[in-house]
């Protein structure tokens, strides 16, 4: 293959798998935080796009604040769902946590689906600088990948700063690593909780926000936040740079094969990748590197 | 309750089951007509033989299956495909089941060290694979479009009626279930039930946890296997879509609303998984049309209902101070 294509390719699996890794990034931080495993991260995702779109179309904000606006409201939605209902789950075991969030997804997918705007017509975000290309170092590359990306690495490095420099996010990754400790040295366990589905809450609809100027925004785009199971997989489960570099693999991966492989065989790789790594590193990719 | 070998309290709250629902079918019976609750009835046995499968491996062996709908779908692929080519049901009916253990096998092959949620996800990707290759296998499987199902043949007599579709169904979950009570009473139960108390506890005990698992998701996937089949006569068409994640869920909800500890529970939750979208179906009649056209409202609605079960009974509908596991 030529080497624009190449770059191409490359540009876009890294761009999908930002999002991917996004939303592992978003499971695996509920997870850790509550020992909740979540089946809704793909309705969140695709809610915060709708709630922006709302936003942005619907209501006239200009795009900036619809985002904002869109994430902070979803972050709240989450927060409100586990102070109301998802607390109920911890301490069950892993099933009654899978069926909860499972059926939630159901519901919000049941009532963005049942209002006639959402369903009736092909929802876009069209940004100012859809199509362009971008010419970075003598390679031309789609717009909307780069934006992806840099937001991407935005996202991360705040999260970043969040946890090592803020004291609610050194009290969130307390709690994670023990929270009998954690609850000993002050730090509100029930709060923490809350506060991990606002920010799984929030980095999901974030994500959804960058999907959406790259593919159509429907009640079932949800459905690639499955793709966010291997990533988490490959992450090692409970690392959160981990989840994140896991979602660009696959994502590189998967824009690889469909590049070079026949029809079809692009949207099982994730699965098959997942399936070796479980049977080939079953600590995750880093956790099988930092044993040797 | 502990334990899965039914006591003397089981046995009075099986008659009263069984009274309970006689007095329901026959209810049903003067409203919706016989032809109709007897088809309704062979779905019933047959979700019930693949929630078996799930009792094993979510409530005797503590593990959760989130591709047990990819299983049906290979059950019922096996069975349809053999059948077309006039392969008599004795001896497709094996091969089906014997296709579903496989899939149940190769599922939880590589979680098998690990356990836990690495179960349910490498069951997840299992799934999705099984899906993608029923849709992409075109020459074989017919694609996304599906294919029609002959009816089941039994040397010249056919079950084409609901009567005989109820009947065959009933025998098959009464082996299922015959045979499920043996094995969980078995010292193969005993170590599964271990392995769910404590994973430590029964590996120093001298359990082989790996192979307890392994078992449970091969019995499980035959089980599936066997329901996939006979659904796949009764509803006499199968398309990739239906053996989805959402039949996977429902099946998890089937052990969930049954209680997933007793094999019973599989078939009071057939019996609710089955109802409740006609339920809805009768719901949304009585609402405004406007409102009952909307598409996402029967799932918004499935949706509901399984967080007002998950909420208000977090043991499961029959979970009677029994911790519900997984």
């Amino acid at each position: 293959m030529s080497g624009l294509a190449l770059v191409q390719v490359l540009s876009s699996g890294i761009a999908t798998g930002c999002v991917y890794g996004l939303v592992a990034l978003s499971f695996v931080l509920i997870y850790k935080a509550t020992g909740t495993v979540s089946f809704m991260q793909g309705e969140l995702l695709m809610a915060g796009a709708f709630a922006v779109l709302a936003l942005h179309l619907a209501a006239g904000w200009p795009l900036g604040w619809a985002a904002a606006g869109g994430i902070a409201g979803m972050s709240a939605f989450g927060a409100v769902l586990e102070r109301t209902v998802l607390r109920r789950a911890l301490g069950q075991a892993h099933l009654t946590a899978l069926l909860l969030t499972f059926g939630l997804g159901m519901m919000l997918r049941g009532a963005v689906g049942s209002v006639p705007a959402a369903t009736h017509s092909m929802h876009r975000l069209a940004l100012p600088f859809a199509g362009e290309r971008w010419r970075v170092g003598g390679l031309a590359i789609a717009a909307e990948h780069i934006v992806v990306i840099v937001a991407t690495g935005v996202l991360a490095l705040a999260l970043t700063l969040f946890f090592r420099r803020t004291r609610a996010g050194m009290a969130l990754r307390a709690c994670s690593e023990n929270p009998a400790a954690a609850a000993l040295m002050g730090v509100s366990v029930a709060g923490m909780h809350t506060l991990a589905w606002a920010l799984g809450a929030g980095l999901a609809a974030a994500a959804g926000l960058l999907l959406a100027p790259v593919t159509f925004v429907h009640p079932n785009m949800g459905l690639v936040a499955l793709k966010a199971f291997p990533a988490a997989v490959l992450g090692g489960m409970t690392s959160l740079p981990g989840a994140l570099a896991g979602g660009v693999f696959i994502g590189v991966v998967e824009a690889l094969a469909g590049f070079a492989l026949p029809e079809g065989v692009k949207d099982v790789v994730p699965y098959v990748l997942l399936m070796l790594a479980l049977l080939l590193f079953p600590h995750g990719l880093a956790g099988g590197l930092r044993q040797r | 309750m502990k334990g899965a070998v039914m006591p003397a309290s089981g046995v009075v709250r099986w008659t009263a089951g069984v009274i309970g629902l006689v007095v329901l079918g026959a209810l049903a019976l003067r409203s919706l007509g016989l032809e109709y609750m007897l088809a309704q009835a062979a779905f019933v046995f047959t979700y019930a033989i693949a929630g078996l499968g799930v009792v094993l491996v979510v409530g005797q062996c503590g593990q959760i299956p989130l591709g047990q709908g990819a299983l049906l779908g290979l059950g019922a692929y096996a069975e349809t495909l053999l059948a077309l080519r006039g392969v008599p049901a004795p001896v497709s009916l094996p091969l089906a089941i014997a296709l579903g253990a496989t899939g149940g096998w190769l599922a939880s092959l590589p979680a098998r060290r690990l356990g836990g949620l690495y179960f349910a996800m490498s069951t997840l990707a299992f799934a999705l694979i099984v899906e993608e290759a029923l849709v992409r296998w075109e020459s074989l499987t017919g694609g996304a479009a599906g294919l029609a199902v002959p009816a089941l043949a039994l040397g010249s007599w056919s079950a084409d009626t609901a009567a005989a579709q109820a009947a065959l169904s009933l025998v098959a979950l009464a082996l299922a279930g015959f045979a499920c009570r043996r094995w969980v009473a078995s010292r193969l139960g005993r170590a599964w039930r271990a392995v769910r108390e404590d994973e430590d506890a029964a590996a120093a005990s001298g359990i082989d946890i790996g192979r307890a698992k392994m078992l449970a998701f091969v019995l499980g996937g035959g089980l599936a296997g066997l329901g996939g089949a006979l659904y796949a006569h009764w509803i006499g068409f199968v398309s990739p879509e239906q053996f989805g994640l959402t039949l996977s869920f429902e099946l998890l909800m089937l052990v969930f609303i049954g209680g997933a500890r007793r094999l019973a529970g599989a078939l009071w939750g057939a019996l609710v998984v089955i109802a409740i979208p006609q339920a809805i179906s009768l719901a949304s009649e009585v609402l405004p049309p406007d409102l009952a056209a909307a598409v996402g409202l029967e799932t918004l609605l499935f949706g509901a209902v399984v967080v007002a079960v998950v909420v208000l009974r977090p043991q499961g509908l029959a979970g009677r101070g029994s911790r519900s596991s997984g």
